[in-house]
């Protein structure tokens, strides 16, 4: 069942065009990333959704019912998204509890259902016993699970996380972001999330939407996005990547500085080939790879990357190796493709 | 469109309209009546010489002033802040403090000592004393806000220190010394106690001489709407000069701290300012107050005090009530960002500012027959207050709202509540505090105006600022000692909360901006 689409959306703010015709649809339950570089128009695509901005053009449907085109729109306190801002937005005047019951119409439900329906959120964020502590007496990371629970507690059609966990350390935002990921699968809900992170993107959704100036420029899976990026720009932003010139021969093989067939030659080169570093298999020894010499190392700890010259490229080839290094700068190594080949026609 | 979107869109611009209306009330009212004259007799009023020599000595007298006021003023706030000295805290709050005393206090206990005080002189004296510590605080605030970092990397290039103070620091506060700047000329243009108690005839004390003697209120309008227009042109001026903002913000949670120049020559000359400063502005004033009072304790009955506090205190009050109502919705507009609407709201609030309480009290004096029972009622002059103290309240009352992040307002709405529900559970329960503040910080400067309580208030009424003026003025110095202690005691209370350390230091720089 569909819960979110979107269809030719565009939002200008002032005379600038932020969204421009983006369309994609999510399903119930389903949770998307917003992948992109700052000022491509995430912030601006999830306010739109929230109803905080209105379209130009386009439409936003929750299930079947129409929130947002351009000249009707839903205003956002009845559209009943969870919508959770960077670094929380408490209210500093009111307590925890209070926070998580901010959303809770007393017209609707009794004290008591609000007082339980608190208490509940703050078991499932893992933080019975602070409903009485002030937003400034909370870490980090415990202003980030209030806002999650606050923004539940309504029960939302749709969560909206903006870039949540931004603010964090690295250590307690991997820990927080598998925590909340676990707690909307747990209750079903569709999210999006808008990160420019791109491991935090592959890592917590079922979908990631890459985004550049204001467009959908791929969607898919985050295995998809990964091992078949549309472009070698887009390859880039899911994770490293080596690109190097390349040709399609008439047979249907193709030239690359890696590839057994030597590299393109000069001039005769049309396009160019996709590699990530871990999809190369480096050793000391085995003679049927590529021979060149180890020039740099980053040690990383749990894996290190590895630069090789090759006669046949100007850039080093970049490898990824797992576990302690075993090289050292100078030696002789031999590189051998694994594979796939991404070929890209220039232009 | 809805009725309902209509009304949300264009309902706060009615509302702001209606409030920039009633505030350009007094600059209406005075048109009117200065154009009751033919334009020949307004060219003879404004081109006799007496008007000429009056219009020179107020230009003279503003010139002198806020000169004494760019060197000293920002001398002294250069030593408090980096020339190394005991309790620099303290001395800054003692330089701060005569911002407490009225002018006419000022002139009155230095008259007191000295019968024989006045003349154009005299009263550079008496200005300066008053208005230096609105310069010293604009730009010790803005020497806090210069990150010490970028000092030490200028010193690191090769910079000498007196360079580095040239060249990176002074550049950087040329934007308060220009606020400084136009904090004091505006109180030279508008005072009215001390030129009047030193005989030095300027357009304040013209103004009311004409409106007293002849009750030509039309010759009084024209010389008012002079007066208005130098002060209009002294703003506008301000704000060429003044030049761009620079967003000199160093690394969130991480400063630099700045060390003090450890110069004993440099030190000394410091202290000695400062310390002779202190000694003409806040131990010469309290000295007299005190021994006046103590000569003779009983000169004044208990009741007359009383009731002259208890008018003084309901009317200040009353008069910051309206200013915080009106600026309400101006500060409202404010917070939504700029657009042509609030451009111009901005203007009309900046004229507000510019208007001197002698020409805001002939305005309303000279239509107040017309205005039925608010004449001769303490309303009048509570909306005067409004008037002249509302550039204040509207800064600390948009200070306040600003301190709502948009994201909170934003947070609300999506979890269902409507415009006036997040206004009234989110932005005034978090503005509380501050908007308190902002009314108690304009009240407490309500207390100490003269000229417009002098026209406007009920016959028979007398706040501790009349009572004060009236025994000063014929040297009945112990009578009005009691009233003075006590003006000074009430109006020192904004100073201590202004200069008390906070814990955030964007609280306290915003905070300069109401005085």
């Amino acid at each position: 069942m569909t819960s979110l689409s979107i269809s030719h959306l565009s939002v200008n703010l002032g005379e600038r065009e932020i969204i421009s015709d983006l369309s994609f649809d999510l399903r119930q339950g389903e949770i998307a990333s917003l992948l992109g570089p700052s000022g491509c128009g995430k912030t601006t695509l999830l306010r739109a959704i929230a109803g905080l901005i209105p379209p130009t053009s386009g439409a936003i449907r929750f299930g079947t019912q129409l929130v947002g085109v351009s000249s009707v729109v839903l205003p956002p306190n009845k559209r009943g998204t969870g919508y959770v801002p960077q670094q929380g937005a408490l209210f500093p005047h009111l307590n925890v509890g209070k926070n998580i019951a901010f959303g809770l119409d007393r017209e609707i439900y009794s004290k008591a259902q609000i007082s339980e329906i608190t208490e509940e959120m703050l078991s499932l964020i893992g933080m019975s016993g602070f409903e009485k502590r002030l937003p400034s007496q909370l870490s980090g990371g415990q202003q980030t699970r209030v806002a999650l629970a606050r923004a539940l507690a309504i029960k939302p059609r749709l969560v909206l996380l903006d870039e949540p966990f931004s603010a964090l350390d690295a250590a307690l935002r991997d820990e927080l972001r598998s925590e909340v990921v676990g707690l909307l699968r747990k209750l079903g809900s569709t999210a999006i999330l808008v990160t420019h992170d791109r491991e935090e993107a592959l890592v917590s959704s079922d979908r990631v939407i890459l985004m550049r100036s204001g467009r959908v420029v791929q969607n898919g899976t985050p295995e998809e996005v990964y091992e078949t990026p549309i472009s070698p720009e887009i390859a880039a932003s899911t994770g490293d990547v080596l690109i190097l010139a390349a040709q399609k021969l008439a047979t249907g093989e193709t030239r690359y500085p890696l590839s057994l067939l030597g590299a393109a030659v000069k001039g005769s080169d049309t396009g160019y080939v996709v590699i990530r570093p871990e999809e190369i298999q480096v050793s000391k020894s085995d003679r049927e790879g590529i021979a060149g010499s180890l020039v740099h190392i980053d040690y990383y700890g749990h894996d290190a990357m590895l630069s090789v010259n090759i006669a046949d490229s100007i850039t080093p080839i970049k490898v990824r190796v797992i576990g302690p290094a075993q090289f050292e700068l100078g030696q002789k190594v031999y590189l051998k493709h694994l594979g796939p080949i991404r070929y890209f026609a220039r232009g | 469109m809805k009725v309902q979107t209509l009304v949300s869109k264009y309902g706060l611009r009615a509302v702001v309209a209606l409030a920039l209306l009633l505030i350009s009330q007094p600059l209406i009212y005075l048109f009117i009546r200065a154009s009751e004259k033919s334009a020949s007799e307004i060219a003879d009023l404004l081109l006799r010489s007496k008007t000429v020599e009056v219009l020179a000595l107020t230009l003279v007298l503003l010139l002198i002033v806020v000169l004494i006021n760019i060197f000293l003023g920002t001398a002294i706030a250069a030593g408090l802040h980096y020339v190394k000295i005991p309790y620099p805290r303290l001395l800054l709050v003692s330089t701060v403090l005569p911002l407490a005393i009225p002018s006419y206090v000022f002139t009155y206990t230095w008259k007191a000592l000295i019968p024989s005080l006045q003349g154009l002189w005299a009263a550079v004296f008496i200005l300066s004393l008053s208005t230096l510590p609105y310069m010293i605080l604009a730009v010790t605030i803005s020497f806090q806000r210069i990150d010490a970092g970028v000092i030490e990397v200028a010193r690191s290039l090769g910079l000498s220190k007196i360079s580095v103070f040239f060249r990176v620091i002074l550049p950087q506060v040329r934007r308060s010394i220009s606020a400084g700047a136009l904090l004091s000329g505006l109180y030279v243009l508008s005072d009215f106690g001390a030129v009047s108690l030193l005989n030095v005839e300027t357009l304040t004390v013209s103004i009311q001489n004409l409106f007293k003697s002849s009750y030509d209120r039309s010759a009084a309008s024209v010389i008012g709407l002079l007066l208005f227009f130098v002060a209009a042109i002294f703003v506008s001026f301000e704000s060429v000069l003044k030049g761009r903002e620079f967003e000199s913000r160093g690394a969130e949670g991480f400063q630099t701290r700045i060390r003090r120049v450890a110069n004993p020559t440099l030190s000394i000359v410091t202290l000695s300012v400062i310390a002779l400063y202190g000694v003409l502005a806040v131990f010469t004033p309290f000295y007299v107050l005190l021994s006046r009072y103590f000569q003779n304790p009983g000169a004044v009955a208990i009741s007359d005090l009383t009731s002259a506090a208890l008018s003084t205190i309901s009317v200040a009050g009353l008069g910051a009530f309206f200013a915080f109502l009106i600026s309400l919705p101006l500060a409202f507009l404010v917070s939504q960002g700029a657009s042509a609407f609030s451009a111009i709201s901005g203007k009309v609030i900046l004229a507000a500012h510019s208007l001197p309480g002698v020409v805001v009290g002939l305005a309303l004096v000279s239509f107040g027959s017309r205005l039925g029972p608010l004449y001769q009622s303490i309303f009048l002059l509570a909306f005067a207050y409004a008037v002249l103290f509302l550039a204040k309240s509207v800064a600390s009352t948009s200070d306040s709202l600003a301190l709502v992040s948009p994201q909170l307002r934003e947070v609300a709405a999506t979890l269902g509540k409507s415009k006036s529900r997040i206004a009234l559970e989110v932005v005034f329960p978090i503005a509380l505090p501050n908007l308190a503040l902002g009314v108690l910080l304009v009240f407490l400067t309500a207390m100490k105006e003269l000229p417009a309580t002098l026209m406007l208030r009920p016959t028979g009424m007398e706040t501790l600022a009349t009572e004060i003026w009236s025994f000063a003025a014929i040297s009945r110095f112990n009578d009005a000692a009691p009233y003075a202690l006590l003006l000074v005691i009430l109006a020192a209370i904004p100073t201590f909360i202004l200069t008390i350390p906070r814990t955030a230091k964007s609280e306290f720089e915003q905070k300069v901006r109401y005085l």
